[in-house]
């Protein structure tokens, strides 16, 4: 089993309910809580495990906006966990889950360098290295309904433009939408083999307008001929 | 990257350390110099620990959770790091063991101090090449991805050896051609190693944030990053210096780094120097140390293209710089407060 | 391998359902509750609105309930000390409101009108304006008149429904979507998931506007116009329909008066009224009779186009003849057009068309029995699957009633009007064209108003004005300057207030509104107004009284502040006879509980005005005896009715519970709704969903259910009939109220046009161009609210600062760099700001985020917060007031129509600031904390559990 994210770029508006959905939920789990630093203050910060960033691709007026949330990539060939020197960073076998143990995390940071995707975030507080759970504390929690049974940030995103699953399986919805919709993973030439999967924006074909009435000059108002219509 | 000094200290203290232990093994090994006195040898192996320990303890600084310093022996078969923490730490008692031997028995040319001094030596040159492993394995940060990066710990670390070791005979008993000349060698063979890493690290790397978002219709940029202030990514990946800036301490690691103590060492072959000897591994300890801060503040991590900065070929190129080439801005802050405290 | 993490000990956990408070959007949430502390809000999958997702806002719920910036005690500003110094004492609950009954006794005994009580982004104005209205002032309004009042009355006055909160698209069948000038929208989550649904259909979404972030950015087509010009981008799109006759033909005969005949008498009064008969009945021209007939009689076979001579001698002519004599004009041709919005003609052609093509050629059908006003019955419902929603980009201009109007002609001609695929109503929309009820216009001592303080005048019978036609209400709301000003002008409250213009105030009660900041225009000399004081010493607003929850910068200028709970913390009904939540399927409506204990000595302002009414012995919250009638919300809630069997509440009425939408008081009616996770839908069968106006069983419905007076069919009104009255009387040819002054006059007979037409917003008539030559507009934000969500400790990690953002090209030709700091001026003021420079702007265009700066040491925050040093508001360039004019009284910067704030009609200067002039300017003074605020910790680290 592969579990992972695939993220719809085509209909992502950008609106950080997924970032702090995460944070909301994080805040009271298994690696909480989530400091935030000078929360009221000149410079607030914070740890946070899924970011929004946007960008503008090509020049105005052939210009579009793309709204990029990212978060661990679940990557098959984790370097964080390889070049972590406690092994508190571990990789499931199972669905293949990156995590860090808190209980055998020195914060050396390492993992954060080996991370291309910006994934991991020191808590200086505690010390410890905090990264996206994949909510593994939701996804097999039997005691919530099955629906819910999900990541917070995709229970949130209100343009659907997130989706969980299995990737290893083919026939799941994800592997299925990452099939059709053209999905890509992010830097492929690092050869992390990240699980989650990124859905290109949509290309729309044209909308015929070749099948309408042609403008007549001669049809000014006063000609019109009117249809008989029972009102 | 950010250029944390417990770092700098680490690598340039223990890398020192570690080369002057291998220094010392090969001079005694191929009798330079008569070999050291056994009185020379223990004072160059105390200095070698001493300046292993104070990178080693330095190295503690950096942790934000030392109390599990003591789990990073634990992935030896995989991390580097636990790697270079396993050969430190195996290192200790080898070389303390040759330390007492030598001092003990006042020997340093017998089989089994020459048999001791090796295996330290062979210890250090694995802890070095570790060192250098940690960041060469990274493939997230281009500058650091090569074989230039181990090689370059070695010819610093050997250099700074060699220079201690030569300092060191210049005070005690005036100069030596042969260490000297070995020490100007490893000053020559660094300064060389150096100017082929500048030059390779300038080179464009093919991954861009056009590539790095898969988005290949246009020009990709940065609209906003998502937060205003800075996180622990800006923290940790987003340190640069300018173009100008970065020359600049180029020219101080040449100078201060290479030229001055190969100028001290060659000038102690002809004039007594004296305590002045003590000047060229200092001076090569400061200008290598900047090396240092330039092999951390140059390195672009892959994921600072994500915040819009410069792709990783411009390593030093502020975005500002980008937009509109002639303009000198200072860089833009992002480095939260809480580093601040 | 480490085991696996545990996951939650549900047993210490509680869930709770209810209403988010974070926007207007009121998505329903489930609250997981652990020792009194939230461990997590998430959206409610089976709420009718939100289904199940949230937003950042919502998701961030948890930083508001423990935001420091939370007001804990009734505050009085410290005897002694000046207004707006920020120097008060905490007060009991008994002295506030003591001091209040007896100022508010002697105002409603002898001018109720000296009361002014305006509310903001309020979610209960049914219970504050009956509360207005029975205290008898005409002073009542909430924030709709510098929202987007334009929208619902362009609505209200042309399909008996709106954009804003008023309708939907029908995200289910549509298949192409054009959404004009909407950032984030009311209808936050809806539209983010029905965008996706239509996307995911292979839908078209074209997004209108001057800035491509957010919705744009997912947009397939995105069209940069430029600011004030979207009444011309639309009318230029109709023009293209015309020339092809592409429009349809059925939808305009049957359920619109396009067919209605149109009195052609120019200069002679009854000039473009209908032509009716004797019963008041309209006519039309029947093409089979060959007679006048009446337009309401089914069988007639109307004629959509002609001129005739009418038995007393007069030119009529079709409605649909006018538009078309109008709109076929070459002024609207694409060419032209491109001229004025800065988008290229073949665009405008090819979008028209590709409508036309969806519309006519995509038509889809469903298969349900359904009978129409005339009792006919039909098989099917036929769907043009092109939907539209606009929202303040149109709006918050001086042409926007007529550009939404335009809009809407636009729907109308493609017959895309609560059809399947098109724009549809939520109940109790669509309403009668327009509404019916007028703006009570009488005030007397100790009197309740005989009608609402807001409705919706048809003539100028129905200003609110005296006989000299003088403004009644403190805003001038249905006065000359804003006849059909429906939601009150509340931006122009403290201006004319304190300019005793037309009639100074004794007491002035803000609730839920910042007016002292970012929700007034020309915000720095409007603090300078809450501080102005009369020769005689005493402050020109004598007592100025604020219900907030938090520490705003109108908090900050109170002489009384009344501290709120938090929307996790109290009741509150989410009522139908106010701006409802309901789905264009269902009739819906919803609670807020509870969750959380009290900590603080706050109470629900819906409590206190409760208790006020009964102090002050108001009629509806009084018994006969005196005594009060309720004990409290709840109860009230329960038990007041506004008609028989009609209250707050719609679900679970009766006596047992079991009627819906009206029926006697249930005393369970809250245990209900809380047991159904705060909310109550009413789903309508399958064939009352389309084609409400003209469909008989849902008119029957919405008649039983209270929502209408009548089940008479509701006509569309492309000609707007009311809108012509006015215009008569700004030409002297009205019998009936009309203006003395030449500016009402001329203002009445330019702007009043029955049909939409294009003129350049007010305040950009007055300006050089030249000097001032770009549009300057604000967006919201998705991740904040207006100023409140500063105050949040994530959100704010999100945003803490805002920019000026402008077109990269552009920029760089005036030698503007990114992240340089400019000047930004306007004919009112000027600001420094920083810039930044981005592809995704329209060329003439600079927009900013909307409510970021704030004012030092409000909301929580640190004074030397970003927010306060770095963000910036435009509000400051703003002016509430036009330009002056040469022998002109000062004329309100709202459209003058509807009087709805103009806040994008801004035209700037932007010049790059000298070297060394760094950071936003002007900087306001710093707030100093108020007693008994929270600390503001350095480090936060919010858990319901212990770390792990
Ligand atoms: N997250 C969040 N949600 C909110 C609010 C909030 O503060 N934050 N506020 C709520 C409130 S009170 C309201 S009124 C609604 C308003 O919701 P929106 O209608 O989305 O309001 P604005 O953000 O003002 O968006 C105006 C949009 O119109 C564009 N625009 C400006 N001028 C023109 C023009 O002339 N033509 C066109 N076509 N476009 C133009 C602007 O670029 C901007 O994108 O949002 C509500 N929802
Ligand atoms: N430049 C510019 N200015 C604008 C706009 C624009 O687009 N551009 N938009 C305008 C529009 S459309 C609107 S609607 C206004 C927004 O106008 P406002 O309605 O003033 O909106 P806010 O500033 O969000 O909040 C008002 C107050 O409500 C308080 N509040 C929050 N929750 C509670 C509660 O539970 N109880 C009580 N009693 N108070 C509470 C907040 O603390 C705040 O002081 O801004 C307007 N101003
Ligand atoms: S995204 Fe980063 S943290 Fe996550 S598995 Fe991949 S390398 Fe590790
Ligand atoms: S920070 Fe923690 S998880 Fe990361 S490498 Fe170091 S010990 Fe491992
Ligand atoms: S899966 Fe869970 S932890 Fe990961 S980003 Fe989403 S919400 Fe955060
Ligand atoms: S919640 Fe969904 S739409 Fe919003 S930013 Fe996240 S992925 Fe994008
Ligand atoms: S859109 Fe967001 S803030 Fe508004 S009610 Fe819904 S969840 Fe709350
Ligand atoms: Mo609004």
């Amino acid at each position: 089993m592969r579990l992972g994210l695939v993220i719809d770029l085509d209909t992502c508006v950008g609106c950080h309910a997924c970032a702090t959905a995460c944070k909301e939920w994080n805040a009271s789990s298994i690696t909480a809580p989530l400091t935030d630093y000078d929360p009221y203050g000149q410079e607030p910060s914070g740890v946070w495990f899924n970011r929004v960033r946007h960008y503008e691709v090509g020049e105005y007026p052939n210009n579009k906006t793309i709204n990029f949330p990212m978060s661990c990539m679940h990557c098959e060939n984790a370097e964080c966990v390889t070049v972590c020197p406690t092994g508190a960073s571990y990789k499931r076998p199972e669905d293949g889950i990156v995590l860090v143990d808190q209980d055998k995390c020195m914060g050396c940071n390492y993992c954060s360098w080996a991370c291309p995707y910006g994934a991991r975030e020191l808590d200086h507080e505690s010390g410890t290295m905090k990264k996206c759970t994949l909510c593994v504390d939701r996804i097999y929690d039997q005691e919530l309904p099955v629906e819910e049974r999900q990541p917070a940030c995709v229970l949130a995103c209100p343009a659907h433009a997130r989706l969980f699953g299995d990737l290893d399986d083919a026939e799941s919805t994800v592997s299925r939408t990452v099939r059709d919709r053209g999905g890509y993973a992010l830097m492929p030439e690092l050869n992390y083999n990240p699980t989650n999967q990124y859905l290109p924006p949509r290309v729309r074909p044209a909308i015929a307008t070749n099948d309408l009435a042609r403008p007549s000059l001669a049809r000014k108002v006063k000609e019109w001929v009117n249809r008989v219509v029972e009102r | 990257m950010n250029p944390s000094l417990a770092v700098i200290f680490l690598t340039l203290f223990s890398g020192s350390g570690f080369g002057l232990m291998a220094i010392v093994a090969l001079v005694n090994d191929f009798h330079i110099d008569g070999g050291l006195s056994p009185l020379r040898t223990v004072v160059a192996v105390v200095l070698a620990l001493i300046l292993v320990t104070i990178g080693m303890v330095s190295s503690t600084a950096h942790l934000a959770n030392p109390k599990n310093a003591w789990r990073a022996f634990t992935r030896w078969r995989t991390s580097w790091l636990a790697r270079e923490g396993v050969f430190a730490v195996l290192f200790y008692p080898v070389a303390i063991t040759y330390l007492g031997w030598v001092f003990f028995t006042n020997k340093d040319q017998d089989s089994v101090a020459l048999v001791l001094g090796n295996a330290s030596a062979v210890l250090a040159l694995v802890t070095i090449f570790c060192q250098g492993m940690i960041y060469a394995c990274l493939r997230t940060i281009r500058q650091w991805h090569t074989p230039l990066v181990p090689a370059n710990f070695y010819v610093l670390g050997l250099a700074l050896g060699a220079t201690l070791l030569a300092s060191i005979r210049l005070m005690l008993a005036g100069p030596d051609r042969t260490l000297i000349g070995i020490a100007l060698s490893f000053l020559l063979a660094a300064a060389i190693m150096k100017a082929i890493y500048y030059f390779w690290i300038g080179r464009p790397s093919g991954t861009t944030l056009q590539t790095a978002t898969g988005l290949s219709r246009g020009k990709v940029r940065l609209l906003d990053q998502g937060h205003t202030f800075g996180t622990f990514l800006t923290r940790e990946f987003s340190n640069s210096i300018t173009p100008i800036a970065a020359v600049r301490f180029k020219v101080v690691v040449y100078v201060v780094g290479f030229m001055i103590p190969a100028g001290l060492l060659a000038l102690g072959l002809y004039e007594p120097l004296g305590i002045l000897a003590i000047l060229a591994p200092l001076s090569a300890f400061i200008g290598i140390g900047v090396e240092r801060y330039l092999f951390f503040v140059e390195a672009q991590h892959v994921v600072n293209l994500y915040h819009g900065r410069a792709p990783a070929s411009m390593p030093m190129m502020h975005p500002n710089l980008r937009a509109n080439p002639t303009a000198e801005q200072p860089p833009r802050r992002l480095v939260p407060s809480y580093q601040k405290r | 391998m480490a085991a696996t993490p545990k996951t939650e000990d549900h047993s210490k956990q509680e869930i709770k359902y209810s209403t988010c408070y974070m926007c207007a959007c009121r998505c329903g949430i489930k609250v997981t509750i652990e020792d009194n502390q939230v461990r997590f809000i998430q959206g409610n999958r089976n709420h009718p609105i939100n289904k199940g997702v949230l937003c950042a806002k919502g998701s961030a719920g948890i930083m508001k309930q423990c935001s420091p910036a939370r007001l804990h005690n009734p505050l009085m500003r410290k005897p002694g000390t000046e207004r707006g110094a920020g120097e008060f004492v905490e007060i009991s609950w008994e002295e506030a409101l003591d001091m209040l009954t007896k100022r508010l006794e002697h105002i409603r005994a002898t001018d109720p009108n000296k009361l002014a009580f305006f509310t903001g982004r309020d979610q209960m104005q049914a219970l504050s304006r009956l509360w207005a209205q029975q205290f008898g002032t005409l002073n009542w309004s909430a924030h709709g008149g510098f929202c987007s009042v334009n929208m619902a009355a362009a609505g209200l006055y042309t399909l008996g429904f709106a954009f804003w909160e008023f309708g939907d698209p029908d995200w289910d069948r549509t298949k192409y979507f054009m959404l004009w000038g909407v950032a984030e929208d009311h209808n936050s989550n809806p539209m983010k998931i029905g965008i996706e649904k239509l996307k995911s259909r292979g839908g078209k979404f074209v997004g209108i506007n001057p800035a491509r972030t957010g919705y744009q950015a997912v947009a397939d087509e995105w069209v940069p116009i430029r600011p004030g010009t979207d009444a011309m981008l639309a009318l230029s799109m109709i023009h293209v329909l015309l020339s092809r006759e592409l429009f349809d033909w059925d939808f305009l005969i049957r359920y619109t008066n396009s067919a209605f005949l149109v009195v052609q008498s120019p200069g002679e009064k009854g000039d473009g009224l209908i032509y009716r008969d004797a019963n008041d009945q309209p006519l039309v021209w029947d093409l089979k009779k060959e007679a006048f007939v009446s337009g309401m009689d089914a069988e007639s076979h109307p004629a959509l186009f002609g001129e005739h001579r009418t038995p007393d001698g007069r030119t009529v002519k079709t409605v649909m003849t006018l538009l078309a004599e109008r709109y076929l004009d070459k002024r609207f041709s694409p060419e032209v057009a491109s001229e004025i919005c800065g988008i290229p003609a073949s665009t405008i052609e090819r979008l028209a068309l590709e409508m036309a093509h969806v519309a006519f050629k995509e038509t889809i059908e469903i298969d349900v029995e359904w009978t129409d006003w005339a009792g006919r019955k039909h098989n099917k419902f036929i769907g043009r699957p092109v939907s539209m929603h606009a929202m303040r980009g149109v709006s918050a201009h001086s042409n926007g009633f007529q550009a939404a109007r335009a809009i809407h002609l636009l729907q109308i001609l493609l017959g895309t009007i609560d059809c399947p695929g098109g724009f549809r109503a939520k109940a109790p929309y669509p309403r009668p064209v327009p509404p019916p009820g007028k703006p009570a216009h009488h005030s007397a001592p100790n009197t309740p108003l005989d009608a609402n303080p807001l409705g919706f005048p048809k003539a100028p019978e129905d200003l609110v004005i005296d006989a000299e036609g003088r403004p009644l209400r403190i805003d001038k709301a249905y006065s000359w300057e804003a006849p059909i000003a429906n939601h009150g002008l509340m931006h122009m409250v403290i201006t004319n207030a304190v300019n005793g213009d037309p009639y100074p105030i004794d007491t002035l009660i803000f609730f839920m509104a910042n007016m002292a900041w970012n929700s007034s225009m020309n915000t720095a000399n409007i603090q300078d107004m809450l501080r102005a004081k009369g020769e005689d010493g005493e402050y020109k607003i004598p007592f100025l009284v604020v219900a907030d929850a938090f520490h705003s910068e109108t908090v900050h200028f109170a002489d009384l502040v009344l501290p709120d709970t938090t929307y996790l913390e109290r009741y509150d009904a989410i009522s139908l006879l106010d701006r409802p939540i309901s789905e264009p399927d269902a009739v819906c409506d919803s609670i807020r509980h509870p969750l959380l204990e009290l900590d603080r000595n706050v109470r629900p302002w819906q409590e206190v005005l409760i208790e006020l009414g009964a102090r002050l012995k108001l009629p509806v919250f009084t018994n006969e005896d005196g005594t009060p009638k309720y004990e409290g919300y709840k109860d009230f809630i329960i038990r007041y009715e506004r008609y028989p069997g009609v209250g707050f509440l719609a679900g679970w009425r009766g006596k047992d519970g079991s009627k819906s939408l009206r029926g006697e008081p249930n005393p369970k009616q809250w245990d209900k709704y809380i047991e159904n996770q705060g909310f109550f839908q009413h789903h309508l069968p399958m064939s009352q969903r389309y084609f409400r106006f003209g469909n008989k069983e849902y008119l029957e419905f919405a008649k039983e259910a209270g929502f209408n007076y009548t089940a008479d069919p509701i006509v569309i009104e492309l000609y707007s009939e009311s809108i012509q009255r006015f215009r008569l009387a700004g030409l002297g040819l009205y019998d009936g109220p009309q203006p003395k002054d030449p500016v009402d006059q001329e203002r009445l007979a330019t702007y009043f046009d029955p049909l939409p037409d294009f003129y350049e917003p007010l305040e950009q008539q007055r300006i050089d161009k030249k000097e001032y030559p770009f549009f300057a507009v604000n967006q919201r934000p998705m991740m904040m609210y207006h100023s409140w969500d500063s105050q949040n400790a994530w959100l704010r990690q999100i945003i803490a600062q805002n920019y000026l953002y402008m077109n990269r090209a552009k920029g760089e030709s005036l030698g503007i760099c990114d992240e340089d700091w400019v000047w930004v001026e306007s004919h009112n003021g000027k600001i420094r700001v920083q810039v930044r420079l981005i592809e995704g702007c329209q060329e003439d265009t600079v927009w900013t985020w909307n409510g970021i700066g704030k004012q030092s040491g409000t909301w929580g925050l640190k004074p030397e917060a970003p927010e306060a040093t770095k963000g910036f508001l435009m509000n400051h360039l703003i002016s509430e007031l036009l330009p002056e004019k040469q022998g002109e009284r000062r004329l309100t910067n709202s459209d003058p129509i509807t009087g709805q704030a103009a806040w994008y009609d801004l035209m700037v200067k932007v010049t790059k600031a000298a070297p060394g002039e760094t950071g936003v300017w002007p900087t306001f003074s710093n707030v100093m904390p108020l007693p008994g605020a929270s600390p503001k910790p350095d480090v936060l680290r919010y858990s319901t559990r212990p770390e792990a």
